[in-house]
């Protein structure tokens, strides 16, 4: 009986503690998709930001506070993300937002952040007019393609030595946007274009296309496919017995990817984000921790999700005081040392100075070849 | 000019894939008068199935064949004893509401116990390319052709050669008098609607070892398949073989010589031509069924 009060108390002793810990804590709002078609890619990101926050209270925290994420699923869907942001906002009492991965959900919470007046960083959405909408507590650490277009180009051109380059899109707004940007830049730099073409998402015949590619000699094509599609495209292509040099941008140098297309992924360029053979000293400190907390190297989305909390406990840090209004200036004044380079924030708000890589896909690794700095747009 | 072969080799591939795609639901739309909006979740899992069978059984590609045969028929089977038999004569609406919500089920399980991520089918063999003069194929392609071929022409046998053939035709030209004559018209129906599971699964795990299996892929299989159809016109093998043919041509020099950006809207160009110009296809007799 003495015992068992004993027990009771310790417990009461622990709750209460625990209330007066989570009073204390600083509270960071994430929106993601945790379920549907991205969840895969959406929990990523939601493990690299965790592993952020449980680097940082291990380190004693922010404020000499503890931080606690308040995880939301989104769904990838406005409706979902701007419910998720009312109820972090209103009832957790976040002081920060970070989400909610697809462009369009986080056009649609954005003016929730503004209308609480809490910053929103995004560490993924790349639509292009997410940071022209003058909105003022949004941020964005994603690369957006014309950042990557114009970081790249000069590499493609130098390292592959092209002349003549073919594009190849998916027919939607972003390989869209991305065969027009790669294209105007590539020209620029005096490499011909001798075919633009697209592709309706879900195809699975390539021969047509390939056929063409083949007729217009170019040295080069450029791809703007995610998984799926690129991989039976990559495959047919070398069935095909094509050797033009290929390189794109999407979810490509993915293991998902390599496994897909096998042999056939030997020799590709794919420029990306992030890749986790990246040969900083930060960077293989990153790798290191997020291979033992997850059993696997960290893709494209979970160093996003990592950086961009960092980012944010960083503001808060900077700001010396957890209010959304001191953490939002804060942000302006980002210049925060990621495994992939550094981050700075433009006045809209727009992320630049990380890295982005070419990496070519041998012996079904990604191999880094070239690394360079997107510059301020 | 000079791609024009390559462009027509392309078709007639794309357009065999097609064809058997299609044959599946023209059997039991021609047939049963069933509006399978499950379909293309039929393919699908045939598709699935052939990468379990292939990379986690270790089976090789023809016994993964057979047992997805084998498996989709007993499932084919059941779902016309236990779903269809409920709703049959009772018009088509009922079997539309029910085949699209048993392609939703299946979707969606589909994607629980698999998830979202494009499944690869051991190909039988190599996909290595293959020179015809100016023409580039692989031998995986002119194989898959073949079996297409082949699966076609089994399954025109099994209607036109076989006892059971004659049941499903007697069955479906009408039920009460074949009933009287001694079939076992519940047997027919439920067997023929196996037999389309079974070319549509089939049709999926052999293409899946060409392209790859995915789960969402369902709608737009349909979505291809009824356009065959409608070119076609219901129930006619020779119209399914030909509609095939030629939206695969037309969509293959749609897209070498216009652009390829656009392609699906031929196939849909095609079927309003033929509902206005020839609303029974262009195979089909005006009356089949008394």
């Amino acid at each position: 009986m003495h015992k068992w009060s004993q027990v009771m108390s310790l417990a009461g002793l622990f709750a209460v503690s625990a209330l007066a810990g989570a009073q204390e804590t600083v509270k960071i709002g994430v929106i993601e998709p945790l379920t549907g078609s991205v969840a895969y890619n959406g929990l990523a990101s939601v493990n690299g930001a965790k592993l952020a926050v449980e680097q940082r209270n291990a380190a004693g925290g922010v404020l000499g506070r503890k931080v606690e994420l308040v995880i939301e699923d989104g769904q990838c869907r406005p409706a979902n993300s701007v419910n998720a942001a009312e109820k972090l906002v209103q009832r957790d009492k976040v002081v920060a937002l970070s989400g909610a991965f697809c462009s369009s959900a986080t056009a649609a919470v954005m003016p929730v952040a503004e209308k609480y007046k809490v910053p929103f960083l995004s560490g993924v959405s790349s639509k292009a007019d997410l940071t022209e909408k003058g909105m003022q507590y949004f941020f964005r650490s994603a690369e957006t393609d014309r950042l990557m277009s114009r970081t790249f180009s000069k590499i493609l051109a130098d390292k592959l030595q092209l002349k003549s380059v073919a594009y190849i899109g998916v027919n939607d707004d972003w390989g869209r946007g991305g065969v027009e940007d790669f294209s105007k830049d590539l020209e620029a730099l005096g490499v011909k274009t001798v075919m633009k073409e697209y592709f309706d998402h879900g195809a699975t015949d390539f021969y047509t296309l390939l056929t063409k590619l083949r007729a217009s000699k170019a040295d080069g094509v450029f791809v703007a496919a995610e998984t799926q599609d690129g991989s039976i495209l990559v495959k047919q292509f070398k069935e095909f017995g094509l050797k033009t040099k290929i390189f794109g941008v999407g979810s490509w140098a993915t293991a998902d990817f390599i496994g897909l297309t096998g042999d056939a992924s030997e020799g590709i360029y794919a420029a990306v984000p992030y890749a986790s053979s990246l040969p900083s000293e930060r960077n293989k400190a990153f790798v290191e921790l997020y291979s033992k907390a997850y059993k696997e190297k960290p893709g494209k989305y979970g160093a996003a999700g990592y950086n961009a909390m960092n980012i944010l406990l960083d503001a808060v840090a900077r700001a010396g005081k957890a209010e959304p209004e001191a953490i939002r200036d804060a942000l302006r004044k980002t210049d925060y040392a990621a495994p992939n380079g550094r981050y700075r924030f433009t006045d809209k708000g727009e992320g630049y100075g990380f890295d982005v890589v070419l990496v070519q896909i041998s012996n079904r690794e990604p191999n880094v070849v070239a690394q360079s700095a997107t510059e301020k747009p | 000019m000079e791609l024009l072969p390559q462009y027509l080799a392309n078709g007639l591939v794309t357009g065999s894939f097609y064809a058997l795609s299609a044959l599946g639901l023209t059997l039991i739309l021609g047939l049963m008068r069933v509006v399978n909006f499950a379909h293309g979740e039929l393919y699908m899992l045939g598709g699935v199935m052939g990468w379990w069978a292939t990379t986690r059984l270790g089976l090789d590609f023809f016994t993964g064949l057979v047992l997805v045969a084998v498996v989709m028929g007993a499932f084919g089977w059941l779902v016309d004893r236990f779903l269809i038999e409920r709703i049959r004569h009772q018009g088509e609406e009922p079997g539309i509401l029910l085949t699209i919500g048993l392609s939703i089920f299946l979707a969606n399980t589909a994607l629980l116990a698999v998830g979202t991520a494009p499944l690869k089918v051991e190909a039988p063999i190599s996909a290595g390319p293959m020179f015809l003069g100016p023409v580039v194929l692989t031998k995986l392609r002119v194989f898959a052709v073949l079996v297409c071929a082949l699966l076609i022409v089994a399954a025109w046998l099994v209607i036109h050669k076989t006892r059971l053939g004659r049941a499903m035709r007697a069955t479906f030209q009408d039920p009460m008098a074949a009933q009287l004559a001694g079939v076992r018209t519940a047997n027919v129906y439920a067997a023929t609607f196996a037999m389309g599971t079974v070319i549509a699964s089939m049709a999926g795990m052999l293409l899946g070892s060409i392209y790859s299996a995915q789960v969402a892929i369902g709608g737009l299989v349909s979505m291809k398949a009824f356009v065959v159809v409608i070119l076609g016109g219901m129930g006619s093998f020779a119209g399914a073989v030909a509609g095939g043919l030629l939206l695969g041509v037309v969509e293959a020099l749609w897209g070498g010589y216009v652009a390829t950006g656009w392609v699906d809207i031929i196939g849909f160009a095609l079927v309003i031509l033929t509902l206005v110009f020839r609303p029974y296809g262009l195979f089909s007799k005006r009356a089949e069924r008394a």
